[in-house]
């Protein structure tokens, strides 16, 4: 059974020989990039870490969140999601170029003189206590992904019940550290990008945009798998049309929080905080702005909203690939105007980055989903996912 | 019991040897029976309270609003405490019905009935304070935009009009939602009933129910679209009530995180009150096989969830105060902790975060004592959390001169204690005249946990009730 439902070896070729040369190129693309415009390659570059970290750590909540629920309907791509997750540990190698980084990206580290705000700040907002923190996220972060990853995978072997136990143990405080840590990590890496400026909700923000990510990438990774042959009798319309619904629900739940922030500070008129969203609408930037209200929630909540657009596969992944534009959009949108304050530069270094991070998390992805079995054969609840049916 | 059972199969939600027809006698049974004395002695108890709400509220009418203890600087006091307070316990209703439902949580039938006639009762208590905060309650009728001669409008940019939008349409929904779940049961009574008064009144309200097919089939589409659109509204009144607060500049106000933060609270404070109110229903009327250890095992899982999310509001608003380096955010939140208020602000810290943590431990999620005391905790503990808000925010404002301390008046206690009294009232009511666990509903469950774990639990697989 178990090698029924491995991927074949030709097919993870086919796979990483696309994505080898995404990251060959990338890497080659931000070498010159950091040689020629440091400052540029630095934010392209984490715009693109934060996209892909962000992915990752939406598969670390997914998955979580269906042991904790005993989850039924979600087992047959419950291992694409902990692949996800598992290479949060690739991302924290790759974090490294945001920590050199740190005097390019960040405000902060060279105040001027007159400065109070940031004067008072100064013992949070330092480098060595930063990268320290970076440290705790990660360590927290691939501790849990790791420890829930190893038991699906022993259960492959063994098939015992204990390991869903033991992962359901693991992800009741881990949700909870998750979002402690989570939203520590925005205030640090997004927020303080601009450090006079501060959100409480920024951390619940940078999450749901997160979720919906990544349940864009998981209905168009398995929309990739079925189109080659593999799993497309496991993963059915009803699972198509439940994840579908969970787009749906965060994209609303995303566009809820983003109301949220952007009405009470327009609505309180505080200069301390306005300033923020004011860079937002200077120039082009206004353009990409109200590009996010309409593509990030106005077209999807209603192209989304009806059950005959859920099922509708080719429209479905469609829709994905939409919000995973969408969310990159988004990042986007929170970084650059740190960088470019009167409008829109879109980089050549962008498209690098975005190369380089993208094509080496997929060549670990691919390979670590090509060793095991691509769905958690031995599951208690497989066989009721099997057989779910949207009632 | 955990959810998880040692084989990892799926632990059941109907106990005993239950048939449809025990399921409909077991729970009929609690409305035909003769009104037992106990009833009566509660219903006497609480109605005494809501009496006592009457009198308050007249004296208050006659009086004015300075029998409360009001005054400036802190303008608001228990009236809106108690407001954003029973609002908040209604959540949960709609939770469960709504967001549960179209989470396939089968566990929800056993409580939703309840926990939605609390939304309503809750709604109506809610009402009360801003109704009569206006002073002049007989013009409340102002606060609709009505094209009349006199031309006044009210003030469409203010929160507290779109609370009366919101609560409005939030109290509508939830009644249609709870009435239209309610259709099969009471055709159920109906058949049931012997006298003909309550043959008559179950037959009106049950909409001459036969149980066919397409009545079934309306009905469910119904559920799910009122589900649909409750959704949203779980959120969103609770989003507006925090605009109360959050649109204005006033530090401890003004955060972002507070939509989020009080809609998580408003189902944590929602899910006390109906862990309070079922554990007594359930050992009043004996219910220990419908609302089982699953069930409270299920709800205390939820209360530790939304208890952490509202914990982490509270630390996230204490750490952007600092990290905002405002003086005026600083100040605020440090006299919220070690001020006057400081009994209040750690009373919330103890009972909301705090208190729910002991839901980590399975040992505990089985005890009912422990789950009971800790559900009262709940309540105590976020009627604080707004108290905490309203007050510690208003009554050192920017004015040194003007600072104060705020004393609750009796009237304001009376009336909070009055409204307790019309809300028990209002449940005591609906747990004599109505089913107070969906029939219908429980017997879906019992019929797919039938088809999962073999026929041997009953034998009449189509009875009728």
């Amino acid at each position: 059974m178990a090698e029924k439902f491995r991927l074949e070896e030709q097919m993870v070729q086919r796979m990483r020989t696309p994505l080898v040369w995404s990251a060959v190129v990338g890497w080659i693309g931000c070498f010159i990039g950091y040689v020629i415009d440091a400052k540029q390659f630095h934010f392209s570059y984490l715009v693109s870490i934060i996209y892909f970290l962000s992915i990752c750590l939406g598969a670390l909540f997914f998955v979580m969140i269906q042991y904790v629920c005993t989850a039924g309907w979600s087992v047959v791509v419950r291992r694409i999601a902990e692949t996800v997750m598992r290479n949060i540990d690739v991302c924290a190698v790759l974090f490294i170029p945001v920590l050199i980084g740190i005097p390019h990206l960040y405000h902060w580290v060279h105040p001027e003189p007159n400065d109070i705000i940031l004067q008072k700040k100064a013992g949070y907002l330092n480098i060595k206590f930063f990268v320290a923190r970076a440290v705790v996220y990660f360590g927290i972060w691939v501790l849990i992904s790791r420890a829930i990853y190893k038991h699906s995978i022993a259960q492959d072997e063994d098939g015992k019940a204990e390991h869903n136990r033991r992962s359901m143990k693991w992800s009741a405080p881990g949700i909870l550290l998750l979002f402690l840590s989570g939203s520590l990590a925005a205030f640090d890496w997004l927020m303080s990008l601009d450090p006079h400026w501060y959100s409480t909700i920024f951390g619940v923000y940078f999450f749901s945009g997160s979720a919906v990510a990544f349940v864009a990438l998981l209905i168009l990774f398995s929309m990739y798998l079925r189109k080659r042959g593999v799993l497309s009798k496991e993963i059915t319309h009803e699972h198509y049309h439940d994840l579908g619904k969970l787009l749906f629900a965060f994209t609303v739940f995303w566009a809820y929080i983003a109301f949220s922030q952007y009405f009470l500070i327009w609505y309180a008129n505080l200069p301390e905080e306005t300033g923020w969203y004011l860079h937002r609408q200077e120039g082009s930037w206004l353009w990409v702005s109200l590009l996010i209200v309409f593509g990030h929630f106005l077209f999807p909540f209603l192209a989304l909203i009806s059950r005959i657009a859920k099922r509708n596969l080719k429209f479905l992944s469609f829709m994905a690939m939409w919000m995973m534009v969408m969310h990159y959009v988004d990042i986007y949108w929170i970084v650059m105007p740190t960088l470019s304050h009167h409008g829109v530069h879109v980089h050549w270094l962008d498209v690098a980055a975005l190369l380089a991070v993208m094509g080496t998390l997929g060549v670990v992805f691919v390979s670590r989903l090509g060793k095991n079995a691509i769905v958690p054969i031995k599951d208690p609840f497989l066989s009721e996912s099997l057989h779910f049916e949207n009632v | 019991m955990s959810t998880v059972s040692e084989q990892m199969t799926r632990p059941r939600l109907v106990l005993g040897e239950q048939t449809y027809h025990t399921i409909t006698e077991a729970i009929s049974k609690i409305v035909e029976e003769k009104t037992p004395r106990e009833w009566y002695i509660a219903f006497g108890i609480t109605g005494g309270m809501t009496v006592m709400l009457g009198a308050m509220l007249a004296y208050l009418v006659m009086t004015g609003i300075g029998v409360w203890g009001n005054n400036i600087p802190v303008g608001w006091a228990w009236d809106i405490t108690n407001f954003v307070f029973w609002i908040g316990i209604g959540h949960a209703g709609t939770l469960i019905s709504a967001i549960l439902y179209l989470f396939r949580q089968k566990w929800r039938t056993s409580i939703n009935r309840a926990a939605e006639a609390m939304t309503l009762f809750a709604v109506a208590c809610a009402g009360i304070y801003p109704l009569f905060h206006v002073g002049r309650v007989w013009v409340a009728w102002w606060l609709f935009p009505l094209p009349y001669s006199q031309g006044m409008w009210p003030n469409f940019r203010s929160p507290l009009l779109w609370d009366v939008f919101a609560v409005s349409t939030y109290g509508t929904v939830s009644l249609l939602f709870w009435y239209v779940g309610l259709i099969p049961d009471l055709a159920t009574l109906r058949d049931r009933a012997k006298s003909k008064i309550k043959k008559f009144l179950y037959g009106v309200f049950s909409l001459g129910w036969r149980g066919s097919v397409r009545h079934w089939r309306h009905y469910e589409i119904a559920y799910l679209l009122l589900a649909g659109l409750s959704t949203p509204l779980v959120l969103s009144v609770h989003s507006v009530v925090s605009f109360d607060f959050a649109v204005s500049i006033l530090p401890g106000w003004h955060t972002t995180i507070f939509p989020p933060y009080f809609v998580a609270g408003a189902i944590f404070s929602g899910f006390a009150m109906v862990m309070t109110l079922m554990l007594l229903a359930r050992w009043a009327y004996k219910l220990e096989n419908f609302v089982t250890r699953v069930h409270l095992d299920n709800m205390c899982k939820i209360m530790l969830a939304t208890g952490t999310i509202v914990g982490y509001a509270y630390a996230t608003e204490f750490f952007i105060a600092w990290y905002s380096a405002n003086k005026y955010e600083q100040f605020t939140f440090m006299n919220r902790a070690f001020g006057p208020y400081a009994w209040a602000y750690w009373i919330m810290i103890s009972c909301n975060v705090i208190s729910p943590q002991i839901f980590w431990f399975k040992k505990m999620r089985e005890n009912v004592v422990v789950m009971f005391i800790v559900s009262i905790f709940i309540n105590i503990g976020m009627w604080f959390e707004r108290f905490v808000i309203i007050v510690t925010s208003l009554h050192r404002d920017f004015l040194p001169s003007s600072w104060s301390y705020f004393k609750a008046t009796y009237v304001d206690i009376c009336t909070f204690i009055g409204s307790f009294g019309l809300f028990l009232t209002l449940f005591l009511l609906f747990t004599r005249f109505l089913p107070i666990i969906a029939i219908a509903e429980v017997k879906g469950v019992l019929a797919h946990e039938l088809h999962q774990h073999g026929h041997g639990a009953a034998g009449s697989h189509g009875g009728k009730h």
